[in-house]
This record gives C-alpha cells, structure tokens and sequence, in this order.
C-alpha cells in the first residue's frame, strides 16, 4: 500500500515537474478569428437571449417545424455580419427589444405558428445580431474566419437550444396542463417582460 | 412525507434567514445589472412577501391560477416596469406595494377563494405597482438588460417558491402553516402600511 502511495506521489511529482506554460490565448494564435467569432455572441447578453429564445420557440414548436432554423439561422448571421459594415453601429436596442417581446409571447401563447413565419422570425433576427456583430470588427479582423466561426456558434446554439426544449417537453401526455409545457410557457412570459421592459427603455433613451 | 417537506422547508427558511449580504465588490457591466436585478425583489421585504403570497394564493386557488399566474404576471408586471422607466407616476406606490402585502397574505390567511377573474385583477394591479418600483430603477442600473433579466428572474422564483409553499395545502397541517404564513404577511403588510401612513418611525 505505502509502495503504491510512493509511486503514485514520484508519478505526480514528474508530471508537475514535466508541465510547461499553457498558450492560452488563442486570439493571438492563427484561427484566432475564428474563436473571435463563436464567442463573440457571448459576450452581449442581447446575443444570448435572442438566440435562446429563438431556439426554445423552435424547440417549443417541435421538430419537423424547428429543423429549419438548423441552415436558416446561421445563413441569416452571415447576411447580417455581410450588410455590418452597411448599417455600421446603428442601434439596434428597440428591434431587439421588441423580437424579445414578439418571441415571447408567443411562446406564452403556445402559439402555433406556422413554418414560414418562423423562419421569417428567425432570420430576421440572425441578420440583425450578425450585422451588430460586425459592426465593430477592426480592419485587422480575418472575416471569412469570424464568419465561419459566428454562423458555427449560431448553428451549435439553436441546434442545442431547440434538441434541448424538444426533450423537455416530450412528454406522454402533450397536455397544455402538463408543467413542462407550462415551464416553457412562463419562461416566454419572463422573456416577453423583458422584451418590453427594454423596448420602454428604448423608447425613453 | 409530510414531515420531511416541512422539516426542508423549515431549514431552507432557516438559512435564508440567516443569509447576510456580501459586500464584496461593486460590480459594473453585465455582472452588476444581474446582480442589483437578482437582489432588488429580494432585499425589498415588501416585495419579497408580496410575491410569495401570490405564489402561495394561486397554488390555493387551483388551476387555472397557478398556471397562468407564472405565465401572465411577469407580462403585466413589465407593464408597470415601462411606466417606471418612462418616469410616469402612480399613486401611492409604496402604499399600494405595501397594502399588497396585507390584501394577498389576507387572502392566504382566509383561503379567500374569488372568481378567478377578480383575483387576476386584484394581483395584476398590485402587478403593476410592483413592476413600477423595479423598472424606475432600471435606467440607473450597471446594464438595464441584466437588470431587467435578474429582476424578472428573481421575481418569477419567488412566485415558484410561493406555489411550492402553496402545494402544503394537500396537508391538513400544512394547510395550518400555510395559513399562519398568510397571517404573518398580512402583519407585515399592517406594519409597512402603518410606516408609510407616518404612523410609526
């Protein structure tokens, strides 16, 4: 037991010994831009809940419906990130605010919209977060990188987000009493009141 | 069964009570608006009291209240949140916030059981009051979205907090505990009233 223990402090101490620094910081690194991109969207909270939202509604509206968004999303944040220069830093603060408020009260409604219109939705709002994420890219930016590496955390999001709420909600009895429907619900409730909160916001600034 | 939710919920109050704040950094940016969002409904005792006795009295209420009551209040309580934000004024907003307090642990306290439409208009006026004193906060906050996501995220826990409380009535003793819990709202309603009127420092 106390040879084992030995061995296992040696084989410790040589590993601790052996580790060199971590080059962590891949921005600096040559697909910088890339990660540059996928995390972007990350640091904007507007990115974070538009897009869950986006993918709860699709998820909440099922799979044959939600698939859609799965080429529509990420094509829309390329359309978005291409027209960035365009419309450059223009807010968009009240557009925002009023997708969250439409996306969520559908989905307090458990409203069953059709296909067409979801993807409407849906690439409305990839565009307009892709033009904002490109409007503050600098001349040094490799945007064919950024690009790959925004239209891969669009699709990895909504994917995710949509298989995630499918999941949730599959239940045996798709009642509009069952608690995981109502969970969805009320969580369209909370996003519509934020929506709203911000497009007063908006409004007032 | 019964014991055990009760001896959890006793211990859970327990800590919460004994919780202090930690006054560690000044937060600015995202983390900040979250934070000052998450803790506005929840260091406000009349809110915090409010919003759970509503959750409490819709579980009492039955379907269809304790479902649309998560759905809907968050909704009408932004509402009130764009009145805050536009700077347009209530009446009395701290007396209402605090009659709130006293009505909704009255209506725990009785087991008052209205149409369910009168009781939706009841809680969606106190709704809006509520969200009148969160969203007049909101302009000043570190960021107003991850103010206003804290906010409604906090408020919308309580509610759950208040429906889990709620679903003791399946007990006889609960229901008593449930009972005495609306009383002790309604005094604390009495009590913020009684400050606001000037009545007592």
């Amino acid at each position: 037991m106390t040879s084992k223990f030995g061995h296992l402090w040696i084989l410790a101490a040589a590993l601790f010994v052996q580790t060199s620094a971590a080059e962590a910081h891949i921005v600096a690194a040559r697909l910088g831009d890339f990660y540059a991109g996928a995390l972007h969207p990350l640091t904007d909270l507007r990115d974070i809940v538009l897009w869950t939202a986006t993918g709860v509604l699709a998820g909440a509206l099922g799979a044959p419906k939600g698939r859609w968004l799965i080429p529509v999303f990420p094509l829309g944040l390329l359309v978005g990130l291409s027209l960035g220069r365009i419309f450059g830093a223009a807010s968009t603060q009240l557009a925002d605010a009023t997708m969250m408020l439409a996306l969520g009260m559908l989905l307090a409604a458990a409203a069953r919209i059709p296909t067409f219109l979801l993807c409407a939705i849906a690439f409305a709002i990839a565009v307009m977060r892709g033009a904002a994420n490109g409007a503050d890219l600098g001349p040094d930016t490799d945007r064919l990188l950024f690009a790959a590496g925004l239209a891969c955390a669009g699709y990895g999001a909504i994917t995710l987000t949509m298989a995630l709420t499918t999941a949730f909600k599959r239940t045996k009895s798709d009642s509009s009493a069952s608690w995981r429907t109502i969970a969805v619900r009320a969580l369209g409730g909370w996003i519509a009141s934020i929506g709203l909160m911000m497009a007063g916001l908006a409004l007032a600034s | 069964m019964s014991w055990r939710i009760l001896r959890a919920l006793s211990t859970a109050t327990a800590i919460f009570l004994l919780t202090q704040p930690a006054l560690a950094h000044d937060q600015a940016g995202v983390p900040g608006g979250l934070l000052s969002g998450l803790l506005h409904p929840v260091t406000g005792v009349d809110h915090l009291i409010a919003m759970v006795a509503v959750g409490i009295w819709g579980a009492q209420l039955g379907p269809p209240a304790i479902w649309v009551l998560p759905i809907t209040f968050p909704i009408v309580m932004a509402i009130g949140g764009v009145l805050g934000v536009l700077r347009i004024p209530l009446p009395m907003p701290e007396m209402v916030i605090a009659m709130s307090a006293l009505v909704l642990g009255l209506a725990v306290a009785s087991r008052l059981r209205l149409p369910f439409s009168a009781a939706a208009a009841i809680v969606g006026v106190f709704a809006v009051f509520h969200g009148h004193a969160h969203g007049a906060e909101l302009p000043g906050s570190a960021n107003p979205l991850a103010y206003g996501v804290g906010f409604v995220t906090a408020t919308g826990l309580l509610h759950l907090c208040g429906i889990g409380i709620g679903s003791l009535t399946r007990w006889p003793a609960g229901e008593r505990v449930i009972q005495a819990l609306g009383a002790g709202i309604a005094g604390l309603g009495c009590y913020f009233l009684a400050q606001g009127l000037g009545a007592i420092a």
